[in-house]
């Protein structure tokens, strides 16, 4: 068994107002697989994504990337780990203002110096580059459009080119599909799961409905009130395991 | 037992009240009764002034509708004969060609009957016959209009004057000029200038000092550092006091700091537009929306990249959208900082009125109502392009 992209122990959030959204969380990731965390709004799906990444400071516990100690890491350390953890939001959180094409080009920031910041300057083969990923998502037409005109599915698959300018070695997805219709969920999944398949990208997403993570997941964790409930294979969750997850009045919703 | 009952029952409804009978309905129509009697009083409200002090304000409003803004200079041609007083005559004049004016008698004393004959002007115009003393001092004697050769023969008493040597001038009026801006729309336009750089400066002044002070002023940037709450209490402060004094008191203040004059209103808009803009920008950083802010960190871009890429795009429409606003206020202002000296407009149009010239009082008033709404215009266009 290689040496797993990500590995995650005991980790624990208590947020300042009390609210302990993490508690005692510990598993593995191997190189490769795509694995869907489900569970209920406020089960700490979110938390966890964004512990990973240090966008939230874990309370205690250890994360380790590819190695390397995430919750050790200097500032410095932490943006040269960052940039390559490619991050896909909810909201999209795309520059709405911004052109498409600078939006596909911040997700190269950590590699550039900041001083070209002020400038807006983006070298010529990386402006190639995120043409190159916009014409992977479908959506090379776009690039000079501004952010805010493009449909929802459109904005995401923008978030996905962001995310692949960073050459990110794992991909951490947060209700990708949370605000888009079922087709369009199915579209922006793809596009994810195809990142997986071909470019070995391991992927980290999580997930509402269980019908989408049996169908993209390789691997799926549940998480209860802060707590791991569930780890194992996606036809491993039964009638009886699907309740212990989603509680006694559940049902489960298929969606297209 | 009964009490269960009492409670199984819907509540009884409690009956409408009906307005007329309600004691509070008088209490309070007394009470705004007297509110409005004492204001009435004490501002002094005299309905009969507004008739009675209508025809004080009526050549101002009658000059409204004629501003004083293009003057038609006469076009004039004169000639010129000397007369002397006390026996000595005086060197008989050249003969020029054009226009030529003869006097009979040519010297005589005070009183004497003299009879003016003009030859070589231009026919069937008015004209009219000047008496110029020594020192250059004009009046009228006389008044004609030449016939259809361009002649005129006009009989006149020689004035009381001073000294010996005088001038008899015709002027005839040969037709109008070209018009011309006249010397009142020069000045108020040279003024209007003033005021619109005056409230550039006093808004540029604002933005460069409010636009550092706003980012300590944002709630949502401050609390994240030691010591961030008590920074922006401090600013917030300091903004809500510096707003609450008008800026012509400030201009008062500031006229007599620097003396009269435009940098007094250009320090005075400026303190103001501080403040003003201070909070505005203020709020519009705290409106920034987080999730940009949260993927570019994600990235691993640095606070410097952050701020670049996901604050600045976010509040730069709206920091320039505020700053047209107030510029424009500020021309607004700019137009009255005059009255208290503070350069501008304001101050030519106090001196109008002052010296009820109200042909040049009601230049000055259109010129700021033309370009505050030009301004108001443009500004709105501005801002609804950019936000």
């Amino acid at each position: 068994m290689s040496e797993p992209v990500l590995r995650i122990e005991r980790l624990t959030k208590v947020y300042p107002d009390g609210t302990r959204a993490l508690s005692d969380v510990s598993f593995e990731v191997a190189r490769g697989e795509f694995v869907v965390i489900i569970g209920l709004s406020g089960s700490g799906k979110s938390t966890l994504l964004r512990c990973i990444n240090r966008l939230v400071e874990p309370t205690s516990g250890r994360i380790v990337f590819e190695g390397r100690d995430v919750t050790a890491a200097s500032r410095q350390e932490l943006r040269e780990i960052r940039r390559r953890i490619g991050m896909i939001f909810q909201q999209f959180n795309l520059v709405r203002r911004a052109s498409v094409l600078t939006n596909v080009l911040s997700g190269r920031l950590g590699y550039l110096p900041p001083s070209w910041a002020l400038a807006n300057y983006f070298p010529g083969p990386l402006v190639q580059q995120a043409l190159a990923n916009l014409e992977r998502v479908g959506i090379p037409e776009k690039a000079a459009a501004r952010a805010d005109t493009l449909s929802g599915g459109q904005q995401q698959r923008v978030g996905i080119a962001r995310a692949l300018m960073q050459e990110p070695r794992l991909i951490l997805a947060d209700e990708p599909v949370a605000s888009l219709d079922p087709a369009m969920s199915h579209s922006v999944l793809r596009y994810i799961e195809e990142l997986n398949r071909k470019d070995g990208i391991t992927v980290l997403c999580s997930l509402h409905f269980l019908s989408l993570a049996r169908r993209y997941g390789t691997r799926i964790l549940a998480l209860r009130a802060g707590e791991l409930v569930f780890d194992g294979l996606p036809r491993e969750i039964d009638e009886a395991r699907f309740r212990g997850i989603y509680g006694e009045e559940a049902v489960a919703v298929e969606i297209g | 037992m009964a009490l269960e009952e009492a409670n199984l029952r819907p509540a009884p409804r409690a009956r409408p009240a009906v307005w007329y009978r309600s004691w509070r309905f008088y209490a309070g129509c007394a009470v705004v009764l007297l509110v409005y009697g004492y204001g009435w009083r004490i501002t002094q409200i005299h309905l009969a002034e507004l008739w009675r002090g209508a025809r004080l304000i009526e050549p101002f409003v009658v000059a409204l509708s004629s501003p004083d803004i293009l003057t038609r200079e006469p076009r004039t041609e004169g000639a010129s004969a000397p007369f002397y007083y006390g026996g000595q005559a005086p060197p008989a004049p050249p003969t020029p060609s054009g226009p030529r004016l003869v006097l009979s008698p040519r010297t005589g004393p005070i009183g004497t009957r003299i009879r003016a004959e003009g030859r070589g002007f231009a026919p069937g115009r008015p004209g009219v016959l000047w008496w110029e003393n020594q020192i250059g001092q004009r009046q009228q004697v006389a008044s004609f209009v030449t016939d259809s050769q361009g002649r005129f023969a006009v009989g006149f008493t020689a004035p009381p004057a001073q000294g010996t040597r005088n001038l008899v001038v015709a002027e005839v009026t040969t037709g109008a000029g070209p018009l011309r801006p006249s010397p009142t729309l020069v000045v108020v336009v040279d003024r209007m200038i003033e005021t619109i750089f005056l409230a550039l400066m006093g808004t540029t002044m604002g933005v460069l000092f409010a636009v550092p002070l706003s980012f300590l002023g944002a709630r949502n940037l401050t609390s994240h550092v030691p010591g961030g709450g008590v920074v922006y209490a401090l600013t917030r402060a300091c903004f809500n006091l510096t707003r609450s004094i008008e800026a012509l008191v400030l201009a008062i203040i500031f006229t007599v700091w620097v003396g009269l004059g435009p940098f007094a209103g250009v320090l005075a808009l400026g303190v103001h537009s501080i403040a003003a803009l201070g909070k505005l920008y203020s709020e519009a950083i705290e409106s920034i929306d987080r999730g940009p802010i949260e993927a570019i960190t994600a990235t691993g871009a640095s606070p410097l990249q952050v701020v670049r890429y996901a604050v600045v795009p976010q509040i730069v429409p709206q920091f320039i959208a505020f700053t047209i606003y107030r510029w424009d206020i500020n021309v607004r202002f700019s137009t009255v900082i005059g009255f208290v000296g503070g350069g501008g407009i304001g101050f030519v149009l106090q001196q109008y009125i002052n010296l009820l010239q109200w042909r040049q009082a009601a230049t000055a008033l259109w010129m700021i109502a033309i370009v505050v709404a030009l301004l108001d215009y443009a500004s709105a266009v501005v801002r609804e392009r950019i936000v």
